[in-house]
C-alpha cells in the first residue's frame, strides 16, 4: 500500500533514471576497493539460463558475446618442489584472441595459480584470492597455507555455483607447514589435493606424456623437460592450445621462472635433435 | 562443469539443462529442425505505434517531420496523433514506435519542465537546450533497457545546443545514441536518408543549406515515404527550430499528390519488362 | 558409414557423457525476455611505442546493413578536467553496441576523477587498465557487449602502455591490438608489420639457423602510415568499416587527435 501511495503521490519523473538511492550505491561502488562481489545481474528469473545463451559459444558457435578461453595447464609435485606449465592461447570461438596469456598468475612469491576456462573468471578471482592471502599474513604474521587459499577459492567459485562461471585452476606452492601442496579447484566448488593435474582441453594429450614419464624422485631438470614436453605435446594435437610454453619451477625458497617459449622452435628441436614427432613428415624449411 | 575436452569448461547439459536460444533474435540461433515456439507477447513489444521521423540540419536550425498516423498493426487506426513534441523553445522531440510509451516520456518532460521552471524560472535562466534533453532522454532509454522493461522508441531531438547551434540527435529503446546532419527513424532510414544525404552529404553542407531548402528536401521526402511506406499517411506534422524558437505545423497535407507513377511499376519495382 | 560421419559432424564426441536430450529446458519456465544488445560494427585499433601509445577507430556506426551515421567516435579521452577532459593522458576505445560502450566510458572517467579528488593526483594507467578490467567484471552476468582497449603512457619507463580486454574484463598489457567487426583483418597484418611474426633475416640459410627478427618499438611517421594502412585495407573488405578514421597520439604531454577520411562506400 504505501509502495503504492509513493508511486503515484510522485511526478512521473521521479521514477525514471536512477533515484538518489541508487546514484548513491553507484558512488560508494564507483569509490570503494574494486575487487567486489557486487555483481550487476539482468532482470530476469533464470539468470545463469540467459547468460549461458549469450555466451556458451561452444553450444551455439553463433553467440553475440564471445569470451576468451584458456586451455592446456599443469602442475606435478616431485622431490624438488613442483612443476607448473602452461601454454599461452586464449580462443573466443574459433578466433585465437591472443597467443601471449599469462596463464599462471603470481599469488604471492610462493604461491601460483593457474588460469583454464573463462579467462576473466580466473584473472579476476585469483586476483581475489591474492588479495584474500595477503590479508590473512596480515593479520596472522606468517604466510597461508597452500590448503586455505585453495580452499578459500573453492568456497568463494562455490558460492556462484550455477551462476555460469568456467575456470578450473590449480593452487601450488611450498609451504615450511606443508611442504610442497597442489590442489585442484574448478568452478563446481571440487577440491583436490594431488601429485598431479593437467587442466583444460588439451589436458588428455598432457596426460598422455605426463603419465607415461613420470616419477617422483626426477631431477630437476628431469622434471622441467617432462612439463614442457608435456605441454608441447598438447599444443601439437589440440587446436585450443598453443603459442608459448610457461614454465614454472616452485622450490622451498619460492618460485622460479623458467622462460615463456615459443612452440614452433621447440617442436622442431623435439623432431629434429631427438627424433620425436616422427608422425610428421613435413621438412623444415 | 563438462570435462570432456571437446566441450571442456562448459556446463554439462545433464546437469543445468539444455542451451536455451530463445533468449536469443531468430539471426543469432542455431540452426534447429525443431524452431523454438515463441508464445505471443504483448507486454514486450509495441501495439499502437507510428512510423518514421525525419530530421534536417540547416544553416541555423533544425526541421523535422512525422505524419499524424498511430497504426495497429497494419491498421490505421487513430489519424491525429501528433509525434512532435516541442520543450522548452529551443527543442523539438520527435518519437516513433510504441505510442503509449511517447505518451509516457511526454508526460515524463511535461514534469520536467514544470520542475526547471519552478527552480529557475524568468527569462534570463538558461533552460536545458536540445542536448540536455537528448542526454536525458537516452539516459532514460538506456537505464530502461538495462531494467529489461524497454520504452519501445526510436526518437529524434532536434534543437539548439548550448552555443545556439543546430542540434540533431538519435536515441532508440536500447539507448543507441548517434547524431548527423540528417536523421530518419524506421522505414524513413530506408527511404528518406539516401535522399536527405544527397542535400547535406556532411556538416558543412548542412551549415550553408537554407531553410527553405531544408523544408522543401523534408516535404519530398514525406511524399517519397507516403507512396512506400505501408504504414504512413498524407498528413503530417512539420517544425522548424531555430533561434526564434520552435514554428510547429501539425496539419500539413501532402502536396502534389499523383499516383500516375503506379502503373508504370511492376513487380517490386526494379523490374523493367 | 552415415554413423560415423554424423559423429564426426557432431561437435559432441560420441562418448562423451550422458548428455541430456535437447527436449524441456531443465524445467524452469522459459521467459521470454527482450534482447538487450545490438552491434554498431566498427573496428578499433591500438599500437604503444617507445615514447607514446595510438589509439585509432572508424567513425562508422551501423545497425544491420544501414550506416546510422558517418560520424560517431569510437575513442574517449579519460579523465584530465571537465567534460572536455582537458589535460586527460589515457584514451579507452570502444567497439560492439555503442551504447554500453559509452555507459562504460561514463563509469571509467567517473572512477578516475574520483581518484584524483581522494589521492590528489591522476591515476597511473597501470591501475586504470586494472579498475577497467574490475568493472567490466562487475557485469559478469549481464555483460557489456563491448570490446575495449586503452592506451596511456607507463608512468615508471615512459613508453607507450596499451591495454586489450574482453567483455568481461580479462586483460593484457599488448604492443598491439585489433578489435570489433575487422579484427579479423587487421590483427594478422599487425602481427605481422608489429610484432614481425613469421619474419626471418634474409640473408640466413633454412632450419635452424634461421633468425626470427627481433621487434623494435616503432617510431611515430611509421605507426601512423601501418594504422592507415589497416584502415584503408578494412574498408575494402568489411562492410561496417569506413567514413573515417580517427586517431589519439597519447605522448607526455597529451593527446593528439588526427582525422582522416576514408572511402564512404
Amino acid at each position: 500500500m504505501n509502495a503504492l501511495v509513493s508511486r503515484y503521490s510522485q511526478p512521473a519523473y521521479q521514477h525514471e533514471g536512477h533515484s538518489d538511492n541508487d546514484t548513491q550505491k553507484q558512488l560508494a561502488l564507483d569509490v570503494a576497493p574494486s575487487l567486489s562481489l557486487n555483481f550487476a545481474l539482468p532482470p530476469i528469473a533464470s539468470t545463469a539460463s540467459w547468460l549461458r545463451a549469450m555466451t556458451d559459444d561452444h553450444a551455439n558457435p553463433n553467440v553475440p558475446i564471445k569470451l576468451a578461453h584458456g586451455t592446456t595447464t599443469l602442475a606435478f609435485r616431485f622431490k624438488g618442489g613442483i612443476i607448473v606449465a602452461t601454454d599461452s592461447r586464449a580462443t573466443a570461438g574459433n578466433w585465437i584472441a591472443s597467443q601471449t596469456v599469462k596463464k599462471v598468475i603470481e599469488i604471492n612469491s610462493c604461491l601460483l595459480g593457474t588460469m583454464a576456462g573463462g579467462a576473466a573468471d580466473c584473472q579476476y578471482w585469483l586476483a581475489y584470492l591474492g588479495m584474500q592471502c595477503r590479508l590473512h599474513e596480515l593479520r596472522h604474521k606468517r604466510r597461508i597455507s597452500v590448503a586455505a587459499a585453495s580452499k578459500i577459492l573453492a568456497n568463494l567459485v562455490y558460492s556462484y555455483k550455477g551462476m555460469g562461471l568456467s575456470m578450473g585452476t590449480m593452487c601450488a606452492g611450498v609451504t615450511p607447514m606443508e611442504g610442497p601442496a597442489l590442489y585442484y579447484v574448478d568452478n563446481d566448488g571440487t577440491r583436490l589435493a594431488g601429485n598431479l593435474f593437467c587442466v583444460g582441453s588439451g589436458q588428455t594429450f598432457a596426460y598422455g606424456v605426463l603419465d607415461a614419464e613420470y616419477k617422483y624422485d626426477m631431477e630437476e631438470d628431469e622434471a622441467l623437460e617432462l612439463g614442457r614436453r608435456s605441454i608441447l605435446a598438447a599444443t601439437h594435437r589440440d587446436a585450443y592450445s598453443g603459442g608459448f610454453v610457461n614454465l614454472y619451477h616452485i622450490k622451498e625458497e619460492g618460485w622460479v621462472r623458467h622462460g615463456f617459449n615459443d612452440t614452433n622452435p621447440l617442436f622442431w628441436k623435439y623432431k629434429l635433435e631427438k627424433g620425436e614427432f616422427s608422425n610428421v613428415t613435413s621438412q623444415l624449411v | 562443469m563438462n570435462h570432456d575436452p571437446v566441450a571442456w569448461g562448459r556446463p554439462r547439459d545433464d546437469i543445468y539443462g539444455s542451451y536455451n536460444p530463445s533468449y536469443l533474435p531468430p539471426t543469432r540461433q542455431p540452426y534447429s529442425s525443431h524452431p523454438p515456439s515463441h508464445p505471443t507477447t504483448h507486454t514486450q513489444s509495441p501495439v499502437v505505434t507510428g512510423t518514421s521521423v525525419l530530421a534536417l540540419k540547416f544553416s541555423t536550425g533544425v526541421v523535422i517531420a512525422a505524419d499524424n498516423l498511430a497504426s495497429y498493426g497494419s491498421l490505421a487506426r487513430f489519424t491525429d496523433v501528433k509525434r512532435l513534441r516541442p520543450f522548452n523553445r529551443n527543442a523539438i522531440v520527435g518519437f516513433g514506435g510504441d505510442v503509449s510509451d511517447m505518451q509516457y516520456i511526454d508526460r515524463l518532460l511535461l514534469s520536467l519542465v514544470v520542475q526547471e521552471n519552478y527552480a529557475g524560472g524568468g527569462e534570463s535562466v538558461t533552460l536545458m537546450n536540445a542536448r540536455n534533453l537528448h542526454t536525458y532522454l537516452s539516459k532514460v532509454l538506456y537505464k530502461r533497457r538495462t531494467d529489461f522493461n524497454p520504452l519501445w522508441n526510436a526518437l529524434l531531438v532536434g534543437g539548439l545546443d548550448e552555443h545556439q547551434k543546430p542540434f540533431l540527435a538519435y536515441a532508440d529503446l536500447l539507448g543507441t545514441t548517434y547524431s548527423a546532419p540528417s536523421l530518419a527513424t524506421g522505414f524513413g532510414a530506408h527511404l528518406a536518408q539516401p535522399i536527405m544525404r544527397k542535400v547535406v552529404p556532411d556538416e558543412a553542407a548542412a551549415a550553408k543549406l537554407s531553410k527553405e531548402e531544408a523544408v522543401k528536401t523534408i516535404r519530398e521526402c514525406m511524399k517519397v515515404l507516403f507512396y512506400r511506406d505501408a504504414r504512413s499517411m498524407n498528413e503530417y506534422s512539420l517544425a522548424v527550430v531555430d533561434v526564434r524558437g520552435v514554428e510547429l505545423k501539425e496539419d500539413n497535407k501532402l502536396e502534389a499528390e499523383s499516383w500516375a507513377f503506379a502503373d508504370q511499376i511492376k513487380g517490386y519495382g526494379t523490374q523493367t519488362v | 558409414m552415415a554413423a560415423l560421419s554424423h559423429h564426426h559432424l557432431s561437435s559432441t564426441a560420441p562418448f562423451a557423457f550422458q548428455q541430456a536430450p535437447p527436449q524441456n529446458h531443465s524445467g524452469e519456465p522459459t521467459q521470454h525476455a527482450f534482447y538487450p544488445y545490438t552491434d554498431n560494427g566498427g573496428s578499433t585499433l591500438g599500437i604503444s611505442g617507445k615514447t607514446f601509445t595510438v589509439i585509432a577507430g572508424d567513425t562508422r556506426s551501423t545497425s544491420g546493413y544501414n550506416i546510422n551515421t558517418r560520424y560517431a567516435p569510437k575513442l574517449y579521452p579519460i579523465g584530465g578536467q571537465g567534460p572536455t577532459h582537458k589535460g586527460s593522458k589515457i584514451v579507452l576505445s570502444v567497439v560492439g553496441f555503442a551504447a554500453d560502450g559509452r555507459a562504460l566510458q561514463e563509469r571509467l572517467d567517473t572512477v578516475v576523477k574520483m581518484y584524483r579528488y581522494q589521492h590528489g593526483c591522476e591515476i597511473s594507467v597501470k591501475a586504470c587498465a586494472q579498475r577497467l578490467s574490475h568493472i567490466l567484471y562487475n557485469k559478469r552476468f549481464f555483460p557489456y557487449y563491448v570490446q575495449a582497449i586503452l592506451g596511456g603512457i607507463d608512468e615508471e619507463t615512459g613508453e607507450g602502455a596499451l591495454y586489450s580486454y574482453d567483455p568481461v574484463g580479462s586483460y593484457e598489457r599488448e604492443y598491439c591490438r585489433a578489435a570489433g567487426a575487422a579484427a579479423s583483418l587487421i590483427m594478422p597484418f599487425l602481427d605481422n608489420q608489429v610484432n614481425l611474426k613469421n619474419q626471418y633475416e634474409p640473408a640466413a640459410v633454412s632450419g635452424f639457423d634461421k633468425k626470427q627478427l627481433v621487434p623494435q618499438p616503432l617510431e611515430r611517421p611509421q605507426v601512423e602510415e601501418l594504422v592507415r594502412d589497416a584502415f584503408t585495407s578494412a574498408v575494402e573488405r568489411h562492410i561496417e568499416v569506413g567514413d573515417g578514421l580517427q586517431m589519439m597520439f597519447i605522448t607526455k604531454e597529451g593527446i593528439e587527435e588526427v582525422y582522416f577520411p576514408l572511402k564512404k562506400d
